[in-house]
């Protein structure tokens, strides 16, 4: 016979004295009289408690002096206990069946990304015939998000770039009295490189992000299912406008950057070098050529192309749950902000190549 | 007398210019289920929140066991809501946990037990809730609406609560489903001498399992009492929502057309 004393409650499980050794098989007698509160896990950890230390069934217990309430917390522990037996298979995949997985999801990735592109072709061409069911209002609503908007990050990142990017070439320069050409070097890198590469990785981060979170949480809400129910592409609805959006918006905001890099340089060149507004002025009109300026400009699109398209795509492929939209908003920033650094990479080597 | 576990007082709430609750008062006694009816945008979901403490009501009292919710300090809050359940509209299981987890997310937090013990406690629960060991190591965006809340009783449930508030627990499953789960719920309260307190819109829940119904009108309490005593309460609004049943015809057709 044992008694059982004081608070078999959750809070108190903790503190609950061990259990005496018991030979095993025996019947037991559980004497409440002196139990202050029970509820079902003190009642589960009696019982799993008694089966452990002498292997006893739920039938070999007898309980006396239980409150009726005791009884009936302890009787449905027991009930459901039967039910916890059967615990799910916990079966680890081996190597090769990772792999397996992970390459199917990768194909699968690779092959709803071309359908994606697909299906965004057909609506396009859909819309080139009927131009009217373009979507002004929404396009419009997305040029001010992402260009209006950016237009202040966007300058000032480039402008300390510009400043950077003179400062440390006039170290250089200085000790050749080359002042000159920071001019040179500056205007290249920033059209050229640092201008359309960064805000094209700026605004991977800050409209691809918001582009896949709004329309995932459209597709937790089902709005985007309603969308089609009504009769409307949420491709021609939501995507197109976006992404075309994108692509106006990206190389005005390179345009911008490359003001505010060349603004940055100037600064820096005449508090550090001497070089006046107006010799800056005078070197960057003879040597800066409209190409370098169109290159940069003309990747920008490029860029925002595929911004648009993994955002989009990211987005409506979220499951209808809270951390997909999460998993989903981190993945379309790594993939655009690598798609910008890999298309930067081609466009060096092939410029290069074609002696542009 | 026993305090009650529930006790409102005069509660005021404005929300946006309009008044919800002008002077609303009831008192929930132990072991007791209550439901809480009335009209589309009376305020019971935001009495509801009132009472577990997410809104704060522009005047008046909320008191669990004696403890007055509104002027609890953070650890006192934290006691009380040791004690109660919640289980919400569609679940609000974390999606990011599998359900067993869920479930073990409050043992985790409020008790100083290992993991293992939290997740076996956990699997007792979600047996008692009615679902199937398999379910234990699914996401919640596996389940079926009724398993999911199933898992989310089980998650209320988690702390071994004196006190269960529903909010519409039986909104969107079937009626098969939905009467399985009132049954649940009243085996449970029964077995464990739970009190409950529900807001719904189910007739058949109000019929089938519940002690005492508050009707919320007007801004305030139109009647306390078992479903005998609100039928023949005189009130438009009620006698609707008691008749609301249809009647089984051959065919529907026709029954809505203009008089001409």
């Amino acid at each position: 016979m044992l008694e059982v004393v004081g608070r078999w409650t959750v809070q108190h499980l903790h503190q609950l004295p061990a259990l005496p050794e018991m030979p095993d098989g025996m019947s037991v007698i559980l004497d409440g009289a002196k139990l202050q509160a029970l509820d079902p896990s003190g009642a589960y950890k009696l019982l799993t408690g008694l089966r452990e230390q002498a292997g006893l069934d739920a039938g070999q217990i007898t309980l006396r002096n239980f409150s009726p309430a005791a009884q009936q917390v302890f009787l449905l522990v027991v009930n459901n206990l039967p039910r916890m037996q059967v615990l799910p298979e916990t079966a680890g995949l081996g190597f090769l069946a990772k792999t397996g997985h992970a390459s199917q999801t990768a194909f699968n990735h690779v092959r709803g990304f071309t359908g994606f592109v697909g299906q965004l072709a057909i609506e396009a061409w859909r819309l080139t015939r009927r131009p009217g069911a373009f979507r002004l209002k929404e396009f419009v609503a997305q040029l001010e998000a992402i260009f209006v908007y950016a237009i202040p990050i966007s300058a000032a990142m480039i402008f300390l770039l510009g400043v950077v990017f003179a400062y440390l070439l006039g170290v250089q320069a200085e000790k050749f009295g080359a002042n000159i050409f920071v001019v040179d070097g500056v205007s290249a890198a920033v059209l050229r490189e640092l201008s359309p590469v960064i805000i094209a990785i700026l605004i991977a981060g800050r409209t691809g992000a918001a582009i896949t979170a709004q329309l995932g949480t459209m597709k937790v809400n089902e709005e985007i299912d309603a969308l089609s129910v009504l009769g409307l592409s949420p491709v021609a609805v939501l995507v197109i406008p976006r992404i075309l959006a994108l692509v106006v918006a990206l190389p005005l905001l390179v345009f911008i950057g490359d003001v505010a890099g060349i603004l940055g340089g100037m600064l820096v060149a005449k508090t550090q070098l001497g070089l006046e507004f107006s010799q800056f002025w005078e070197r960057l009109d003879s040597i800066m050529k409209m190409k370098t300026v169109l290159v940069g400009m003309g990747k920008a699109p490029v860029f925002a192309i595929f911004i648009g398209l993994i955002a989009c795509r990211m987005g409506m492929t979220v499951a209808r749950d809270a951390r997909s939209v999460g998993l989903h908003t981190t993945s379309t920033v790594v993939q655009s902000i690598v798609a910008v650094i890999v298309l930067n990479a081609i466009f060096a080597v092939a410029f290069t190549e074609l002696g542009i | 007398m026993i305090a009650p576990v529930i006790e409102v007082e005069n509660i005021v709430t404005r929300l946006g210019g309009n008044t919800i609750h002008d002077g609303v008062s009831l008192q929930v006694q132990a072991g007791d289920v209550v439901a809480l009816i009335g009209g589309s945008g009376t305020g019971k979901s935001v009495l509801l929140k009132e009472i577990i403490g997410l809104i704060r009501p522009d005047a008046g009292h909320v008191r669990l066991f004696g403890e007055d919710v509104w002027a609890a300090d953070d650890e006192q809050l934290m006691g009380l809501r040791r004690r109660f359940g919640v289980l919400f509209q569609d679940g609000a299981l974390f999606s990011s946990l599998t359900v067993e987890q869920n479930v073990a997310a409050p043992l985790r937090e409020h008790t100083g037990l290992s993991l293992n013990e939290c997740l076996e406690l956990a699997r007792l629960k979600i047996a008692m809730a009615g679902l199937p060991m398999t379910a234990c190591a699914k996401m919640p965006s596996e389940l079926s609406g009724g398993m999911r809340k199933r898992a989310a009783l089980a998650r209320a449930l988690a702390l071994d609560p004196e006190l269960l508030f529903l909010d519409e627990p039986t909104s969107g499953l079937d009626p098969i489903s939905a009467r399985a789960f009132d049954h649940l719920i009243r085996l449970l309260s029964d077995n464990l001498g739970l009190t409950v307190f529900l807001v719904t819109h189910d007739l058949d829940t109000l019929l089938s399992m519940v002690d005492q119904i508050i009707v919320l009108a007007h801004g305030k309490v139109l009647g306390q009492g078992t479903v005998k005593t609100i039928q023949n309460i005189q009130d438009p609004w009620l006698e609707e929502y008691f008749s609301a049943r249809v009647q089984v015809t051959d065919t529907n057709r026709g029954q809505y057309e203009e008089q001409a």
